[in-house]
């Protein structure tokens, strides 16, 4: 993992850019085995997106993005209202099928495997899909059954997750009668059930009160032990304060990928709205 | 199919916590109670003429047969309602993209929708059957016949619900999908009325419409025609919803 951080990769052009990642494994047919151990799995990414493209309604919504993800990080998506945020991740959940170009779940093509998504991925829409009539423990033994898991795991793992999402006082509660920020964390919790390497997470902080979207960010945090999270947001202060790396999206293309410092608020801040307000991006001294 | 058994689960759990599926399996049961209760007394006051017929006709015949096709027929109007939510309802709600998104096929989330329906609709007709069946324990009724009949309305019910969960995934406006799914209903029974009027009664069209094949079981008669033609329609119909949902991946 650690050589994922290196190097800050400053991307300009709609060319491929591969964020952060050595060279040899940029052709993203990288045969890391699904059942590798830990370490070797840390050092190959998780995630690769190579070229993936998506035209919707007759409009290349997403164009050319390469980006690599490994566990143990949390990766920031940013972008203004139309960037191409949610169809990259639609595309990376399984959802949507790219236009062109690949993703690829430890070595293994999404889209020519979809049952992939069934374990390996867990996915926050934009809104949360909930069921408003059912009660959150119902709810959650559902999604955790649909993920394929054993009754006798379904019943562990929905416990965990009350108890991680802090949702014990509502278990029995039906989710249409829930506070938005409770129905977020419902949402959260059903992407968790059956423990995938990869959480896909679009806006999980839209909508929510600033005490609560800090609950989020530690929980959000507090997943970056054992899985890699990707979530979109287009705050550049909730990227910057939960995420480890952050890849900046304009008109479907990624423009510009780096690693979260410290003390570079002011920096990004320019950058991002600069990116954001279409101005041509000055010369970067970084190296 | 796992998957689409949880599916079904689901969709029978979600029909259950509902006050309106209730709600509507008791107008039903109402108004074919009141029906059976009309016909029960028609057949009592032609009792003493049948019983002097040497070939007259039998409770089955009046009272079981007619309820049967006043059940068939309400079933046009009552699946369209019960199915219209099944995949509509979940793109107005947005939580499609939960099963979209859960590694699962299309044809599994269909079929497991349809299979939730059916639940529902194999309840219903098993109330609907009782009313009939409580004449046993007073007159001779043909068990055989009753039982084709409700072989015939189960596969009938089928049809409709895959018709109905076809509408739903065409839609995101539930009460279109049960308007869609209605007028195809009506359409399928009325298609022959003309080729009947013309005395017409075996040509291909007759084929199409779903009152030639629920009419043989309401007589007694299980023939594999009409079995097939509702597995065949029925399957185009699961097929098509499947296919509709491979579009909807691809939108907003």
């Amino acid at each position: 993992m650690l050589n994922l951080r290196r190097a800050v990769v400053e991307c300009k052009t709609d060319a491929a850019r591969h964020a952060g990642l050595p060279p040899q494994r940029r052709n993203g047919n990288n045969p890391a085995p699904v059942t590798a151990p830990d370490d070797i799995a840390d050092a190959a990414p998780l995630l690769q997106l190579t070229d993936l493209s998506r035209r919707l309604a007759g409009r290349e919504v997403v164009r050319g993005v390469n980006l690599a993800l490994a566990r143990g990080e949390v990766l920031g998506l940013l972008g203004v209202n139309g960037a191409g945020k949610s169809t990259t991740l639609r595309m990376i959940a399984g959802v949507l099928a790219p236009t062109s170009g690949s993703v690829r779940i430890d070595g293994d093509d999404l889209y020519d495997d979809p049952s992939i998504a069934r374990r390996r991925i867990g996915y926050l829409p934009e809104r949360a899909p909930l069921h408003p009539e059912l009660t959150v423990a119902e709810y959650l033994r559902f999604c955790a059954r649909l993920r394929g898991l054993a009754n006798a795991e379904a019943t562990t793992a929905v416990a965990r997750e009350i108890e991680r999402c802090d949702l014990g006082d509502v278990r029995r509660r039906l989710i249409g009668q829930l506070s938005k920020g409770y129905q977020q964390r419902v949402g959260i919790a059903q992407a968790l059930l059956h423990a995938p390497p990869l959480i896909v997470l679009d806006e999980p902080a839209s909508g929510l009160d600033p005490v609560q979207a800090i609950r989020m960010r530690e929980l959000v945090r507090s997943l970056r032990a054992n899985h890699a999270v990707l979530l979109s947001t287009h705050l550049l202060a909730e990227a910057e304060a939960g995420c480890d790396r952050i890849a900046i999206l304009h008109r479907g293309e990624l423009r510009h990928a780096m690693i979260v410092q410290p003390g570079e608020t002011a920096r990004l801040e320019q950058l991002f709205l600069r990116i954001a307000s279409d101005v041509a991006l000055p010369a970067e001294p970084h190296a | 199919m796992s998957a689409s058994l949880v599916i079904a689960r689901h969709e029978v759990r979600r029909l259950i916590v509902q006050p309106w599926s209730w709600g509507l399996m008791a107008a039903a049961v109402a108004l074919l109670a009141y029906q059976f209760l009309i016909a029960l007394d028609r057949f009592l006051q032609l009792a003493p003429k049948l019983a002097a017929a040497p070939d007259g006709a039998g409770a089955t015949d009046i009272v079981a047969a007619s309820m049967f096709s006043a059940y068939a027929n309400l079933l046009l109007f009552l699946v369209p309602l019960l199915s219209m939510r099944t995949i509509a309802g979940e793109r107005r709600q947005h939580s499609l993209t939960l099963l979209l998104a859960a590694g699962v096929g299309n044809g599994a989330i269909v079929f497991g929708k349809w299979l939730g329906v059916m639940a529902w609709l194999v309840l219903l007709t098993a109330l609907v059957a009782l009313m009939p069946l409580s004449l046993v324990a007073g007159t001779a009724l043909d068990l055989g016949r009753v039982g084709a009949a409700l072989l015939g309305l189960v596969l009938q019910a089928g049809l409709l619900a895959a018709i109905g969960v076809m509408a739903s995934a065409w839609t995101a406006q539930p009460a279109l999908a049960a308007a869609v799914a209605i007028a195809i209903n009506l359409f399928l029974t009325l298609v022959d009325a003309g080729a009947r009027l013309q005395g017409v009664s075996n040509g291909a069209i007759n084929w199409l419409a779903v009152t030639s094949h629920i009419e043989p079981p309401f007589r007694g008669i299980v023939a594999s025609v009409d079995i097939a033609y509702f597995v065949i329609l029925g399957a185009v119909a699961l097929a098509l919803a499947a296919n509709r949902l491979d579009a909807l991946r691809s939108a907003d």
